[in-house]
């Protein structure tokens, strides 16, 4: 559906143009007389069945397909206007095509578009009728003028205007002279009657002002402009009152007898009430649970047009309950699906699926990670390690050569030590990624290189028995490694014990000292340590009280 | 002096052969991984064979085992072992595999020609290379570990130099140019360290080695 037509006229809102021809006029009102027809008819068509069937569902169906017809309707009246004004008038309607039929359902009646629709297919029938029955009959009496001459004759008793009755050539051809001259008074009467119609028609059918089109018009003309979530209602409210004081005055002018207002008013405040729904129900599209409150608020307004239909109706067998224990019904599943996520059992089964999924995707994220890392350490050794051993070996070469030129050979031995310091430097950086001796020796040898690396005197004492698995074993390892480092800091020199062991299906791993103790649980290297063996849910806790030594030991699971 | 050489990567190992055919050592074959090693050791039978500690298939430590295995078999064949990590631990394993020439370098002292070459032949002829950082490593577990207190902390700092550059598998020659004293003075201290590490003194410099070495991994054993 187009959202936005602003034809092909370089302006968005073509004007009246007062050279426009007489015959134009003349065309957009015989148009007029028809499309008044067909509207006055659609609308009061209906309304009437809208409401007559309003104790059904099907009233509603009515209802729906009465407010289409409008909206087409109007898009026929706004496309007249091209007559006159060149191009069609604007046009904006919410997107219809979403997938959902309840956001479709919103979309059609919160669009205050729709509205402005409706209420012009009604007034057309008595502003458009009137203005272009006017337009025509006075056309019709200059052509009647004009042509006189040609057929006073078959008049019996002669053609009577007024004061003067023409049965002679004569007169009949002064009164064409006469027609001829008011042709023009008539042309500017009809221009008067097209202006009023126009501007009745720019009232009601041109989209509200709210976005106000970008400055650049080819932007607008591809995209269009967003739609406005909160049509004015002034305008409904004030059609609808007065619609509801029409109908109150025509059944005071007629004698007071039945007070069938009562049903246009019904009918009226229908409209109000769907409208409200239908617009809370637009802005809660995208959310079920809103969705669903809207719903129930439809199906009290339902319900209550029900009550009133029946109490207006004499309040006879209790019908109401049948429509009632329907939407109830309906709405008790839909409540049950949207908030099936709240029944405890279904829950129940859906925490433990989600903790069974993110057990398996954390797995995985972690296995990644490992052997994501083991690429990027053997990327550095294949890669700009080697190629560093490389250049190492060719400057040595170069620097043999040029043995006796003492400045060149300088030269090229600082290049060859720079060389060595960067390699040195992507050999700790890689030994921090993925220590190789963890993959090729295990846990305990790798724990023992540490030892013997560090800077502290470490004693170890680790179980090489089974290997556990990857993951597991490179956080053990890099617990250590960042306890040893803590203790080395802060520790004052203090000797450092390290215990690795198997205590059934747990991996423990304990790194005493006999520092000063005060270590913060929270601090920054030991919160990442904490990290890591929580991923792997494992435990991690911190033994530190002041005087007295630092205990880290983090428990780590390998079962199966 | 004939030597094979395993290395998977080709850039350096094209470098490598470079390096010692410029420098007169014949290297008679190469190969790209642990079975190779094999094949061209028996097929060639070279002095010394230069092996990469990480080769395919499992780029771990392939390249240690085969050349264990392979002095093993070949007791009279010397190894170089070339490794981009210090890791003592290989060190150890490879020096109690055999009595023949070993050596364990950091890839990157390829760039000190000289160096590189005296290892080489060392190793051929019997003795060992071990790469200053891996003795600095062991010298410094020994140290931190405190148990040293009575031995290696008895060392004035000059003979810890001379053990560091005993480790090495400098000779005494060596080590007095290193540390640019006379002969002499390198031998007092070699007789001091031996005293102090009650070690049995030789002129042997492979078993002198070995002893300083079996020393520092009864630290290591710890």
């Amino acid at each position: 559906m187009l959202l936005f037509v602003s034809g092909a006229a370089p302006s968005p809102s073509p004007s009246l143009s007062t050279k426009t021809l007489w015959s134009r006029d003349l065309l957009f009102h015989l148009a007029g007389l028809l499309t008044a027809s067909v509207g006055i008819v659609l609308w009061a068509t209906g309304f009437a069945l809208s409401i007559g069937l309003a104790i059904t569902y099907f009233g509603l169906i009515v209802a729906l397909g009465t407010l289409l017809g409008c909206r087409w309707f109007a898009r026929v009246e706004r496309r007249r206007a091209a007559i006159v004004l060149g191009a069609p008038i604007a046009e904006r309607y919410r997107p219809l095509q979403d997938a959902r039929w309840t956001t479709r359902l919103y979309a059609l009646i919160g669009d205050s578009t729709t509205w402005r629709d409706f209420a012009w297919t009604g007034l057309v029938g008595v502003v458009g009728m009137t203005l272009s029955s006017l337009a025509i009959g006075l056309w019709g009496a200059v052509l009647g003028l004009v042509t006189l001459p040609a057929w006073f004759w078959a008049l019996p008793a002669g053609a009577e205007f007024g004061l003067f009755n023409i049965d002679t050539l004569a007169l009949a051809l002064v009164a064409a002279v006469a027609g001829i001259a008011l042709a023009p008074l008539v042309g500017s009467i009809v221009r008067g009657l097209t202006v009023t119609e126009i501007a009745f028609m720019r009232w009601l059918l041109a989209p509200g002002r709210e976005p106000a089109a970008p400055a650049a018009d080819v932007a607008a003309a591809d995209a269009p402009p967003p739609v406005a979530l909160a049509p004015p209602r002034a305008l409904h409210a004030s059609f609808t009152l007065l619609i509801a004081v029409v109908v109150l005055l025509i059944w005071a002018m007629t004698g007071l007898g039945y007070f069938w207002p009562v049903w246009v008013w019904l009918g009226l405040a229908i409209t109000v009430a769907l409208r409200v729904v239908a617009e809370r129900g637009w802005q809660a599209r995208h959310d079920p649970v809103q969705a669903f409150r809207v719903k129930a608020e439809l199906s009290g307004v339902i319900a209550a047009i029900c009550w009133v239909i029946w109490a207006l109706s004499g309040a006879g067998y209790v019908w109401p309950l049948w429509p009632m224990l329907g939407m109830a019904t309906a709405l008790g599943l839909r409540g049950l699906f949207v908030f099936r996520h709240r029944l405890p059992w279904i829950r129940e089964q859906q925490l433990a699926e989600r903790v069974d999924v993110l057990t398996r995707t954390r797995q995985g994220a972690l296995d990644v990670q490992a052997a994501e890392l083991r690429r990027i350490e053997r990327d550095l050794h294949d890669g700009a390690q080697a190629r560093l051993v490389a250049l190492t070996m060719q400057l040595g070469r170069a620097e043999e050569r040029v043995a006796d030129q003492p400045e060149l050979a300088a030269l090229l031995r600082g290049a060859r030590e720079d060389a060595g310091l960067a390699i040195a430097e992507l050999r700790d950086l890689a030994r921090g990624i993925a220590p190789p001796i963890l993959a090729d020796r295990g846990l305990a040898a790798a724990i023992e290189a540490l030892g013997r690396r560090s800077a502290i005197a470490v004693t170890v004492e680790a179980d090489p028995d089974q290997r556990p698995l990857p993951v597991v074993e490179t956080a053990a390892y890099f617990v250590v490694a960042e306890a040893l480092t803590n203790v080395a800091k802060h520790g004052g020199g203090a000797a450092a014990r390290v215990r690795v062991q198997r205590v059934a299906d747990d991996l423990v791993i304990e790194i005493a000292d006999d520092g000063p103790g005060g270590a913060d649980p929270d601090g920054g290297g030991l919160t990442g340590l904490r990290h890591r063996v929580e991923a792997l849910d494992g435990t991690l806790t911190v033994t530190s009280p002041p005087g007295g030594g630092t205990t880290i030991r983090a428990q780590l699971p390998c079962g199966p | 002096m004939r030597a094979v050489i395993v290395e998977d990567l080709a850039l350096l190992r094209e470098g490598i052969v470079a390096l010692l055919r410029e420098n007169g050592i014949d290297v008679v074959a190469q190969a790209e991984d642990g079975p190779g090693l094999e094949r061209i050791v028996s097929g060639h039978k070279p002095d010394v064979a230069i092996v990469d500690v990480r080769l395919p298939p499992t780029f771990s430590d392939e390249g240690l085992r085969a050349a264990i295995e392979a002095r093993r078999r070949h007791p009279e064949l010397g190894i170089l072992i070339l490794s981009q990590y210090v890791e003592p631990v290989y060190t150890a394993e490879l020096l109690e595999s055999g009595e023949a020439g070993v050596g364990y370098l950091l890839k990157e002292r390829v760039g000190e020609v000289r160096a590189f070459i005296d290892a080489v032949e060392r190793v051929a002829a019997g003795g060992t290379a071990l790469d200053r950082e891996v003795v600095a490593e062991l010298m410094r577990a020994r140290t931190a570990s405190g148990l040293d207190d009575g031995a290696l902390g008895s060392l004035t700092p000059r003979e810890r130099e001379v053990l560091e550059l005993m480790a090495e598998g400098r000779s005494n020659a060596a080590v007095a140019r290193a540390l640019v004293v006379s002969g002499g003075a390198v031998e007092k201290h070699v007789r001091n360290i031996f005293a102090k590490l009650d070690l049995p003194a030789s002129d042997d410099d492979h078993r002198r080695v070995l002893a300083v070495l079996a020393f520092l991994r009864s630290g290591m054993a710890e």
